[in-house]
């Protein structure tokens, strides 16, 4: 049986959550992304405004477990939307669900600066489409805020 | 020394008529940060026409023939001002057919995107070190075997929230890790600009 | 010869019985089970009852494997359970390339070579078991003659078994390599005055300078230079352009400067 979440109340019930965005790639594409395939939604597109979101289902969030990182998170369904905005540039992006991910329990402390203004823990990740909207490629990682779209 | 580059630098340093906004201090100002933006253009989900991406086909002129992964074609107009990304900034003769490419630009209405960024074969991928040899960290990338290659004067690693080291020395076998990084085109290799580590 | 298939059964016997408890107790392998290849032939949800189904299997051949009487038809049955197993990896293999095995623990690399060497190997020890049945050895717990060289080839044969496992290699190979990356230190640092630019980048991430500058900013980096003592980084800034400077070296995001000039 695949564990549930607990019980405890997710963050970003009532409120915006701080935390990391990363980009990655998927749908059919050049380079070591060839075989990503379509997402868990199936739908997933490099090119698309869309995001990975670490509880889309019981089975996604036994892989993200953001729960070890001690926080929980919505359990938000493909389609659902997010708006993810860069804490050093202020610019924003609205995005739909499309995949399960980051493996938050994989990056546990990890943070990110702009400034004195940090995020900690990896809580979303965006297509390359919708990271190069409010930050470079290259950067790689930045902190951001996560509120309901 | 470009005269450009001298003017930048005169520019930055001393100041002058040119200089619409600087700083001694660090900032050009709190209020220039999270200002008002315009309603997104794009709906959320939907495939967005200012960013390309594929594999370039052909170069003519100053414009990149993009066939994409979804079989759409983009032409691809590269100017001044466009920055062009190959494991670091890199100029315009750096592109060559066979590259994959992600780019963000204006989408003109001939169709052709005007683009601002370039990004050739940047990849972006997780996953565990199965080995460390000489320069090469070997990654399990969701069950795939990627080969990073260590470029001496380029690489860094980055540790949390730590500064960028060159020295990676520090990476373990077993450990998760991000690498950012350029790919070798038709091969599992990648070239490491940024390794993110957890801790 | 006989010895050497009287010994085969207790070989199979410990594997199967082994990979039958991985997957009753288990509960990561029951987790990941949705990912296996097994989950792509039965469906989603009959991928766990499946694979009980395929563990008491198991631990019954290796059960009659181990407990007498011997009789050849439970070396047939070891040859048929084996071949099913290579069966399934084809299948795997050709319909679910990027799903895990499910076979002997919970991991998520796709069915490789060791797998097929691994399920070779034991359908060869099974014929043997088998053929030795047939040529008058008991097959299964008989009496055999327990000599140094038949431990050894033993000890051996189930080395070769853990060795082909990729669900093992973090309790033994990632440790040696691990062991080997310490003593070896093949990315040691090369002393180099050459400071990379994405370390500069990094510190221009964290400088206030940046912050404020960033929204202005409209693409990546178009030039950099160091002169001076200083490293100078551009940025196209919507029609303008956008300079930074920082020391080199240096680490003090605060002694960044940036310039907005038309």
């Amino acid at each position: 049986m695949v564990q549930a979440p607990p019980d405890e109340l997710p963050i970003d019930l009532n409120a915006a959550v701080r935390g990391e965005v990363s980009w990655f790639c998927c749908g059919t594409a050049w380079g070591p992304c060839g075989t990503q395939g379509r997402g868990a939604c199936g739908t997933c597109n490099s090119g698309s405004m869309q995001h990975a979101w670490p509880n889309t289902s019981d089975a996604c969030w036994a892989i993200t477990r953001p729960d070890r990182c001690g926080f929980n998170l919505s359990r938000r369904t493909c389609g659902y939307r997010h708006k993810t905005t860069n804490l050093c540039s202020g610019q924003s992006i609205t995005t739909s669900i499309a995949d399960c991910g980051p493996q938050t329990d994989l990056w546990c402390g990890e943070r990110s600066c702009c400034g004195s203004t940090c995020g900690t823990d990896r809580i979303i990740d965006l297509t390359a489409a919708a990271y190069s909207a409010i930050a470079s490629l290259s950067t790689g990682l930045r902190p951001c805020e996560i509120t309901a779209g | 020394m470009t005269s450009r580059r001298q003017m930048l630098k005169s520019a930055l340093l001393g100041g002058g008529a040119s200089v619409v906004a600087a700083t001694a201090m660090g900032s050009l100002g709190p209020e220039a940060a999270f200002a008002a933006a315009p309603d997104q253009a794009v709906k959320p989900g939907d495939p967005d026409p200012n960013f390309a991406e594929g594999r370039i086909r052909s170069i003519k002129d100053n414009v990149l023939m993009v066939l994409g992964s979804n079989l759409v074609f983009h032409q691809i107009r590269v100017v001044d001002g466009t920055s062009l990304w190959k494991l670091g900034p890199v100029g315009f003769d750096s592109a060559k057919p066979g590259d994959g490419l992600y780019a963000r630009g204006v989408r003109m209405p001939d169709g052709v995107l005007a683009a601002e960024s370039v990004w050739l074969n940047i990849v972006n991928i997780k996953g565990h070190i199965r080995n460390i040899t000489t320069d090469r960290i070997h990654l399990d990338h969701n069950g795939k075997d990627v080969v990073a290659n260590v470029v001496a004067g380029t690489s860094v690693a980055v540790h949390s929230d730590a500064p960028a080291t060159s020295d990676l020395s520090t990476l373990s076998v077993g450990q998760h890790v991000q690498i950012l990084g350029a790919w070798r085109p038709d091969t599992n290799e990648v070239d490491i600009a940024t390794v993110f580590s957890p801790h | 010869m006989q010895g050497i298939a009287a010994l085969q059964p207790y070989v199979i016997a410990v594997f199967l019985a082994w990979a039958a408890l991985l997957k009753l107790l288990d509960r990561r392998m029951r987790s990941q089970a949705g990912q296996t290849a097994l989950a792509q032939l039965v469906g989603q949800a009959r991928a766990i009852p499946a694979l009980r189904v395929v563990a008491v299997l198991e631990l019954a051949v290796a059960a009659v494997l181990l407990v007498p009487p011997s009789l050849v038809w439970e070396g047939a049955a070891a040859v048929v359970l084996t071949a099913g197993f290579l069966g399934y990896l084809t299948y795997s293999a050709r319909k679910a390339p990027t799903s895990s095995c499910g076979c002997l623990g919970a991991h998520s690399r796709p069915v490789e070579w060791r797998s097929f060497a691994r399920a070779g190997l034991l359908l060869a020890l099974s014929l043997t078991a088998l053929v030795g049945g047939l040529a008058g050895a008991p097959v299964g717990a008989g009496p055999v003659a327990v000599s140094p060289l038949l431990v050894l080839l033993g000890l051996a044969e189930g080395l070769a078994v853990v060795a082909l496992s990729p669900e093992l290699d973090r309790h033994w190979l990632t440790p040696l390599r691990r062991a080997i990356v310490r003593r070896r230190d093949p990315l040691a640092a090369r002393v180099s005055e050459l400071v990379p630019l994405e370390v500069s980048l990094r510190v221009l991430y964290r400088s206030p300078a940046f912050c404020s500058a960033s929204s202005h900013l409209s693409s990546d980096v178009l030039d950099t230079w160091d002169e001076d003592g200083l490293r100078f980084i551009s940025y196209a800034a919507r029609g303008r352009t956008a300079v930074f400077s920082l020391p080199l070296p240096g680490d003090d995001p605060s002694a960044v400067r940036v310039a907005l000039v038309a």
